[in-house]
């Protein structure tokens, strides 16, 4: 059985290395381009930027799971997203707490990242040394997801409050309890890609596509959470463009299915029963 | 960032006690999987994590319960354990009827010849292509001992947090995090499905607990560098 994921062999039309720089850079640059706009200009319309920032971390943690599950690990897939999103929660309050402290919310993200980062690839050494898993790519698969998780719930994080102060996120988006909310949404958009399109056909266009769509919709709860935090404004916009992700990326997805599956007919309503 | 002194090395060792609790006790669930949800498995019928988190959040919010009413460490971790035991306990007593009424299948579990505590012989009840089915009395004691092991875990987690940072929710939050970390640790060192303390794959433990010493020094260490914003 040789289902070896990107490393393995499987047809990967993105290179891991290259999502990933994708994914960091997209994320980060998203996430200050978005605090920076609205610090700058003084408005919180540029919120929905940290939403969008988000998708590109999504899509580097979607590969990492595909690139991990596909050697098996026995728990389901499940296991892993929740694993990514605990290490992102720590990851981004710790980061964003010792920035506070250190006087400059610009050094969050960045704190955030290296805290994560480091993390990640630890677990990824016990799992293979200690726990004996002896997957090739855990290590660089497990620092993927933590900085993957916590960088998407940054995102979604500044995408409520609208800007990366401590005191600001803990209120707006844990105090209110919208955390949960960014929690399993973020948890969904990083697992269940792969969870849904697993399988000998499983291609990594598919799986990727299906995270967007996920993510849209992730975006269209922050939005309605950005209506209550931020006004009716910001949260609208993030709302329709969340919408719109979800949208395109809905019927390309459907394209993708029809493209790999067999066939694809319509059962029509459920026959009479036969005796 | 609060100062270094005494108290913090007792916070770190609360935290890292509560992790290796966590993960030791993902150990004695019974987790089926689904090979249980159809039956053709002992335990509960949904994964490791699942399980975990359910008694460990449960354990949470019973803990923060009576931390609102009182600061007493022991009230506290009692009232974690029992609200997790209750969580897993009424999840396997439901699962349990549908086995037994909807499903019809025998509990049996096909790990031990007799349970250890009912004495009862289990092979002849245990159906041909399975590995048992239901959730036998040994496993129902286990998965207990395992709930209440996660909820004083996360209760013990809970309290350090919250005396550093003052603020609950976001306690709340990262006692999660440091949480699903362990269970998932645990839950890779399991592989899959195991029945409770009488399980071959039980001895594995040591494994698990290596792992989780490790990361939970490391999200210790981080757990009391924050603060409570506002």
């Amino acid at each position: 059985m040789s289902v070896g994921g990107g490393a393995g062999g499987a047809p990967s039309a993105l290179d891991p290395k290259k999502l990933r720089i994708y994914g960091l850079a997209g994320s980060v640059v998203g996430i200050y381009l978005g605090a920076i706009l609205n610090s700058a200009l003084d408005t919180t319309l540029f919120s929905f930027i940290g939403a969008v920032a988000a998708i590109f971390a999504v899509l580097m943690g979607a590969n990492a799971v595909r690139r991990v599950c596909a050697y098996g690990i026995g728990t389901g897939v499940p296991s892993i997203g929740m694993l990514a999103l605990g290490m992102g929660i720590v990851a981004v309050m710790f980061g964003l707490s010792i920035a506070e402290a250190l006087g400059s919310w610009l050094l969050g993200p960045i704190i955030i990242l290296v805290y994560a980062g480091v993390f990640g690839y630890i677990i990824g050494v016990i799992a293979n040394k200690v726990i004996k898993f002896n997957i090739p790519v855990m290590e660089e698969g497990n620092a993927d997801l933590s900085m993957a998780g916590a960088l998407a719930l940054l995102g979604w994080s500044f995408a409520i409050s609208g800007t990366l102060g401590y005191v600001d996120i803990v209120n707006d988006v844990l105090m209110t309890g919208y955390i949960a909310i960014i929690f399993i949404a973020g948890g969904l958009a990083i697992l269940h890609p792969f969870n849904a399109n697993l399988g000998p056909d499983e291609k990594q266009d598919r799986t990727l596509v299906n995270a967007v769509m996920v993510s849209g919709l992730a975006m269209v709860a922050t939005g309605i959470a950005a209506i209550l935090t931020q006004g009716l404004a910001a949260g609208l916009l993030q709302l329709v463009i969340g919408f719109a992700i979800w949208f395109y990326f809905f019927k390309r997805y459907y394209q993708l299915v029809k493209r790999d599956a067999a066939a694809v007919v319509g059962t029509g309503l459920l026959p009479p029963t036969v005796q | 960032m609060t100062g270094f002194d005494i108290n913090t090395i007792v916070y770190i060792l609360e935290i890292i006690v509560g992790g290796l609790l966590v993960g030791i006790g993902v150990h004695f669930v019974p987790v089926g999987g689904a090979p249980a949800a159809m039956a053709q498995a002992t335990g509960i019928g949904t994964g490791t994590v699942q399980l975990a988190a359910g008694s460990g959040l449960t354990g949470l919010l019973a803990a923060g319960l009576m931390m609102s009413v009182t600061d007493n460490l022991w009230l506290i971790l009692a009232s974690g354990a029992v609200g997790a035991g209750i969580m897993i306990g009424s999840t396997m007593l439901t699962g349990s009827w549908i086995y037994a009424y909807a499903v019809g299948a025998p509990f049996a579990s096909a790990k031990v010849n007799y349970d250890p505590i009912t004495g009862f012989s289990q092979p002849p009840y245990v159906a041909q292509g399975t590995v048992g089915q239901g959730i036998p009395t040994i496993c129902f004691v286990s998965g207990l001992i395992g709930g209440m092991m996660g909820g004083l875990g996360g209760a013990m987690i809970y309290y350090p947090l919250f005396l550093i940072n003052g603020n609950a929710a976001l306690s709340a939050m990262f006692a999660i995090g440091i949480f699903l970390v362990n269970a998932v640790l645990a839950s890779w060192n399991i592989q899959g499905t195991i029945e409770g303390f009488h399980d071959p794959k039980f001895k594995k433990w040591p494994f698990a607990f290596r792992a989780c010493a490790v990361a939970s020094v490391l999200l210790a260490l981080a757990a009391v560098l924050i603060t409570g914003g506002a």
